[in-house]
């Protein structure tokens, strides 16, 4: 077995993941029962029996979210440890490209995560109505959470399974083939037209969500979280670490950077994933989530408000521009 | 359904599981309740009044069968709203009185009116108003620790009473007390009667045999009704 699968970090992980795996197996099974059998306008001790069952699902993804939100900041935190092992490695941004399964794996969790808020989101609503209007529309949602999660428990085994200890990585600096001459931003576009649209998007953003246009925001915001996420990489997290070579969406992270990270990316994903979550609800159920979208738009704000806040100090302090 | 009705059961049943035991707590119950009306439910230990009291109020779900409250299913209300229902239509008094033992007669009887948000001139009205109805004003700022058992029972009227519910569930309510403040609480629910509350009293005291004020009689044996002794409208 690979040293990797034996390190403490990764077993515990592992462990973790596999026992929210059968406890949403078990909820999953509930829920296809219960998908077959609802009749809400019965009163037979079935229909109360899966009442009380729906409870069960409900509690067990309530559980399974914190879990799986916690569980993500392990994982980054696991994988960071793991970078003594990775030849090449100098913290997590090594160790999740040491094989194709790191990236699809980070993007699962965060895809994941958008599925389970939203799921929470309806079921909130759900819950205060009487008939329980949109169990079916949840049900169904968690069917398909429930699918993703299965193949990102098995890309977790995969992952780790196939870390090679031998094989230098990159890391870093070289992320994305930066120094091999290669132009790491998408579309071919250089810095100046990378924060031109950052700013533009965040208010298209702002516009489109306090003008009520529901379709413009979230295809706004998608936009934005996708420019975002380039732009903190590639040109807001050289200022985090002072370097104009640090090019690391994970060492921001990191003790030595105050743990900045998370303040930056969890500003930018939660405001991305409650505005997100508003649109769906607004466009798909017709149900208003004004205070969710005014929570995103201030969390969107405070990211801003940061990215910009590190390269006005950085001028500040030393009179020049990265 | 008749038009009064305020309480309607249907084809109730309420089981637990213990392992491979199945024990059959109430017995397809059908019952009807009508508006104002007081109810003695009598029975032994173990025949399943505090179960069907608990189900009426909603601390507690059938296992199958459905209860209505004024015209509204109950038995199926989300957690949510059966707090709502409980808070606004149903106030109960227990056997042990269920007191918090560390704050005030006041205290306990303002608990209710928490999730209402009302002023705290509003809530001090109420509080008051209730404390006086179930006569027991004079004990308003003493701890519940140290008050008598008929004593805690009036508070625990008070707070029963405190959200104004139309209807009044009582478990055991004289159990812990003895012939005198029995008589007293008694006499406290003939007031509550005329003011035209509904009340369900479970019970097995013979002192509710000779109740003056209450319509019905409905013996429970063994998880059933066995017919309903009518007292006639007083």
């Amino acid at each position: 077995m690979s040293e990797i699968l034996l390190s403490n970090q990764v077993i515990v992980y592992l462990l973790s993941e596999s026992i929210l795996f059968g406890l949403l197996l078990i909820a999953f099974i509930i829920t296809l029962e219960i998908l077959i059998k609802w009749d809400f306008g019965s009163y037979s001790e079935q229909q109360f029996r899966l009442e009380r069952r729906a409870y069960l699902v409900m509690t067990i993804l309530l559980f399974v979210f914190v879990v799986k939100f916690l569980l993500l900041i392990y994982f980054v935190f696991a994988i960071d440890s793991l970078s003594l092992l990775v030849p090449g490695a100098m913290c997590a941004a090594g160790v999740i490209s040491a094989n194709d399964y790191g990236m699809l794996l980070l993007l699962l969790k965060l895809l994941i995560l958008f599925f389970l808020l939203l799921w929470m989101a309806i079921n909130r609503y759900d819950l205060q109505a009487k008939n329980y209007p949109l169990f079916r529309i949840k049900s169904w949602l968690f069917v398909s959470i429930f699918l993703v999660i299965a193949i990102e428990t098995g890309v977790d085994f995969a992952y780790f399974g196939h870390i090679d200890t031998l094989e230098p990585v990159n890391c870093c600096s070289t992320l994305y083939g930066q120094l091999e001459g290669a132009n790491p931003l998408p579309f071919g576009l250089n810095t100046m037209i990378l924060l031109i649209l950052f700013y533009l998007l965040y208010v298209a953003v702002m516009a489109s969500a306090l003008s009520s246009q529901r379709v413009s925001f979230m295809v706004a915001l998608l936009l934005f979280v996708f420019i975002a996420y380039y732009s903190v990489v590639y040109f807001f997290g050289t200022y985090i670490y002072e370097l104009p070579t640090h090019n690391c969406p994970f060492c921001m992270l990191q003790k030595e950077y105050y743990y900045v990270g998370y303040l930056v990316w969890g500003a930018l994903f939660v405001g991305t994933y409650l505005g997100l979550i508003s649109s769906v609800m607004e466009i798909g159920l017709k149900v208003e989530r004004n205070r969710e979208r005014m929570v995103a738009l201030a969390l969107l704000s405070i990211f801003v408000l940061l990215c910009t806040g590190f390269v006005a100090i950085y001028y500040l302090r030393n009179g020049v521009f990265l | 359904m008749t038009e009064n009705a305020i309480i309607t059961i249907e084809n109730l049943n309420k089981h637990f599981k213990s392992g491979d035991l199945l024990s059959k707590v109430l017995k397809d119950i059908n019952l009807e309740i009508e508006r104002g009306e007081c109810i003695v439910l009598k029975g032994v230990s173990g025949s399943g009044k505090t179960t069907l009291l608990s189900i009426m109020g909603g601390l507690d779900r059938p296992s199958s069968g459905k209860v209505l409250v004024e015209g509204e299913s109950i038995s199926k209300l989300p957690d949510l709203h059966i707090s709502h229902f409980r808070a606004q239509k149903i106030g109960m008094i227990f056997q042990h009185f269920n007191l918090f033992d560390h704050l005030t007669a006041t205290e306990n009887v303002m608990i209710p009116l928490i999730p209402a948000r009302l002023s705290m001139d509003e809530v001090d009205q109420k509080v008051h108003s209730s404390l006086k109805l179930a006569n027991i004003s004079h004990k308003a700022e003493s701890t519940a620790g140290r008050l008598s058992g008929g004593e805690k029972q009036r508070v625990a009227i008070a707070r029963a009473l405190v959200s104004d519910p139309a209807i009044i569930l009582c478990d055991e309510p004289t159990a812990n007390l003895d012939r005198d403040n029995s008589l007293k609480f008694i006499e406290i629910l003939g007031q509550l009667h005329e003011m035209g509350k509904t009340i369900v009293v479970a019970t097995h005291d013979p002192l509710f045999d000779t109740l003056s004020f209450a319509n019905r009689v409905v013996p429970m044996e063994d998880g059933s009704l066995v017919g309903s002794i009518s007292k006639g409208l007083q």
